[in-house]
């Protein structure tokens, strides 16, 4: 063990003992997040996790830990994709998973909710109140702490915006283990400016966020999902950009096609229910008048028709929506043991088009298969890079700085959603340059002037 | 052929509340869908249909905010919706409920096939399908997984009877309660998804309505409602749900409690 035993017994004292976790196997489970293995780092196995029970206790293992100089990593639910909660130096790992409670304040509609609470527990709350959290920013295992660090987006984000767009207020401990309260329950707020939002998105190098003010708004009373099946890419992605630019806002916009939802499906074992055609639009509605909602679903058909679709299909029932975007949502599970590595490319809106045919290109020159999915309501694209036979790792990620390329050269960016983390760190100096590298060390030397919070993250080695 | 099914309007059983004091589903509380047994009954029908061309028709007994739920059933293929909504139907048992549906299928006159769901997830009784067809006076069969054949003057099924399953030869006219997932002929069936244009239909299309006067010339109206019901639920309560119990504990302290739990409960002597 690299940290001193001196280090384990203070921080024993601190959460109590049974929180204080170094057996081999009990912190096997620590080590790793969702990242495709292909591209996810070793971890190092010489830690400690840590589980502290309030935002004191965080405070005074992080007052440690710049004491002793050892490494912080955060971790949250583990379903990051970019190695963010994989530990890569010996040291700390600070897991928030009893921190897990949240409070809704139904007559103000927000929640208050402490970084261990699980998406799917701030929706199963907001609901007992009649209430929800609009956006959907991914798996309902995620931790609200990391949701936040990560500025999670979803499939959602067409209509509801991202996580940044509900934080009313955070509270944050800093690296050196001061607390930081910022915002407020309103929904606005100018007093002075808005630090929280230096935090949304830092992914953990500039503070642990420890407890978060979110907005929750009155329940969609109708909701529809709609499939819209076509015999061309093009015909789905013409159709997309009209929807897009009638002013519809759906709640999703989704490409797929066959062979990728039917992947997903077999995986799950159910079978994806339409059989006509080999392209798709999944247009999610969700609106507070049944009338409304009518007048859209309407209008998908026509516009879609319009641009040569074969017949739209349409479900207002809970368990078929939720089984339609089940399947749509574990494509990645489904093709995760044949992936090397996940791709979270984005586009300009009106751009999609040209992209998904530029990745066509790419598929066509190498030879291989390139499952495209992903939420063209938005832009954000995802690509699997598979670990195609005969390739060497060098190969593979080639094909992945291709796409990057492609993205790049409509001006979209590499990671819509995913982040930076541990494995894209490689592509920080030259895509967002030298001066936002120097800014942010500078920042990070501020905070944390130790260096001792999520090390080997986001900002480039010196 | 002239098809009937019997659709029940159900909740989305995740999101209803219960109300423990009356001993009912607080219907209220959750908009109302189609029981999912029954989308198995439509979709058994319009393979029916298909076969032999017809008309489906779907007899329901809700509250009025049942509606939108068979508009999603015309959507997804019956060609004409009843719905028996009237007060002096509410609170019936299975027994009052049979016996209203029962006399509505009277009054609509003839038809050659009934078709249900073996049970609905509410409810969860499987008592209705069976007592229409004994209010009626044909013969029934419930838990079927398979139609086998069926004809203009019979039906074969496979049903399910727990310890066998049973091959049934039904003359027709008969109500065949559904199970789930159902083979018709060689051809697994899942509900499929309504055409957009179908739904769009449907919401313009006209639901009878059907109240308790309407009934009055083939039925009894005392019988209905909870005036007819010959049972009470007297009591309800939640199934009592023991969490799991976490104690850390270490070496040898933890095989000793270990031991002695075995013990308390019997494992071991």
């Amino acid at each position: 063990m690299a940290l001193p035993i001196s280090l384990i017994n203070e921080l024993k004292s601190t959460v109590g003992d049974q929180w204080v976790i170094i057996e081999e196997k009990a912190v096997e489970r620590y080590l790793y997040d969702e990242t495709a293995y292909g591209v996810r780092p070793q971890p190092v196995r010489d830690i400690v996790v840590v589980k502290p029970g309030s935002t004191e206790e965080v405070s005074e293992v992080l007052k440690l830990a710049n004491k002793y100089k050892a490494k912080v990593y955060i971790r949250g639910g583990g379903t990051g994709l970019v190695g963010g909660a994989i530990p890569t130096k010996p040291g700390i790992v600070l897991s928030l998973e009893r921190m897990d409670k949240v409070h809704v304040d139904s007559e103000n509609m927000v929640a208050e909710a402490e970084a261990g609470a699980t998406l799917g527990k701030l929706i199963e709350e907001a609901e007992k109140h009649n209430l929800m959290f609009p956006a959907h920013p991914g798996d309902e295992g995620a931790f609200i702490g990391g949701l936040i660090a990560c500025n999670a987006g979803g499939s959602r984000a067409v209509k509801t915006g991202v996580m940044r767009n509900y934080v009313l207020g955070l509270e944050v401990v800093l690296p050196t283990g001061e607390v930081l309260k910022l915002g407020a329950k309103t929904i606005k707020n100018n007093f002075g400016y808005n630090l929280a939002h230096l935090f949304v998105g830092s992914e953990g190098v500039l503070g642990v966020v420890t407890k978060a003010y979110l907005r929750l708004y009155p329940k969609w009373s109708y909701t529809a999902t709609i499939v819209v099946p076509f015999d061309s890419r093009v015909k789905a992605f013409k159709t997309a950009k009209k929807l897009l630019f009638s002013g519809l806002i759906p709640l999703a916009l989704e490409y797929f096609d066959r062979r990728v939802i039917e992947a997903s499906a077999k995986h799950l074992g159910l079978q994806w229910p339409i059989m006509e055609g080999d392209y798709f639009l999944m247009v999610i509605l969700a609106e507070a008048l049944e009338d409304v909602l009518f007048l859209e679903l309407e209008y998908v058909d026509k516009a879609a028709r319009e641009e040569g679709s074969l017949e739209p299909f349409a479900t207002q029932r809970t368990d078929e929506q939720k089984t339609l975007l089940k399947i749509r949502s574990e494509i990645f599970t489904a093709l995760k043991k044949d992936t090397f590595d996940i791709l979270d490319t984005t586009v300009p809106l009106g751009s999609v088009d040209k992209f998904i045919e530029a990745v066509m290109d790419i598929e066509r020159k190498h030879g291989v298969w390139l499952p495209v999915y992903g939420h063209v309501g938005d832009g954000n694209i995802h690509i699997h890079v598979l670990n195609y036979q005969g390739y060497t790792r060098e190969q593979l990620i080639g094909v992945s700085e291709e796409i990057y390329e492609a993205a790049l050269k409509l001006g979209g960016v590499i990671t819509g959603e995913h982040g930076i983390g541990y494995i894209r760190r490689k592509y920080v100096r030259r895509l967002l340059g030298d001066v936002w590298v120097e800014t942010m060390r500078k920042l990070k030397g501020i905070l944390d002037p130790n260096k001792v919070l999520n090390p080997d993250k986001v900002i480039p080695e010196e | 052929m002239n098809i009937l099914v019997l659709i029940k309007p159900t909740p989305d059983i995740t999101k209803v509340r219960f109300d423990v004091e009356k001993g009912v589903v607080d219907r209220g509380s959750a908009s109302l869908e189609i029981n999912p047994f029954d989308l198995y009954a439509i979709e058994v029908a319009k393979r029916i249909k298909r076969v032999f061309g017809g008309f489906i028709t779907s007899l329901s007994m809700a509250p009025p905010h049942a509606e939108p739920a068979l508009r999603d059933a015309i959507a997804r293929g019956v060609d004409r919706a009843i719905l028996l909504s009237d007060r002096r139907f509410a609170g019936a048992d299975t027994w009052a409920t049979s016996y209203t549906l029962a006399s509505a299928i009277r009054k609509l006159g003839s038809f050659n096939i009934i078709l249900c769901g073996e049970k609905s997830v509410d409810g969860d009784t499987a008592h209705v399908g069976p007592e229409v067809a004994e209010f009626l006076g044909i013969p029934h069969v419930s838990f079927v997984t398979r139609i086998i054949d069926v004809s203009v003057d019979k039906v074969i099924v496979e049903s399910d009877f727990g310890e066998a399953y049973y091959e049934v030869e039904l003359k027709l006219p008969a109500l065949i309660a559904l199970s789930r997932p159902v083979i018709f002929r060689d051809e697994f069936i899942e509900p499929s998804m309504p055409k957009v244009s179908d739904v769009l239909r449907a919401k313009k299309a006209k639901i009878d309505v059907w109240s308790a006067d309407q009934l009055a010339d083939v039925a009894d109206v005392s019988k209905f409602g909870l005036n007819g019901s010959p049972t009470r639920v007297v009591r309800a309560y939640y199934a009592l749900e023991k969490g799991r119990e976490t104690r850390v504990v270490k070496g040898e302290e933890g095989v000793n409690m270990i031991l002695s739990v075995l013990r308390e409960t019997g494992v071991i002597s």
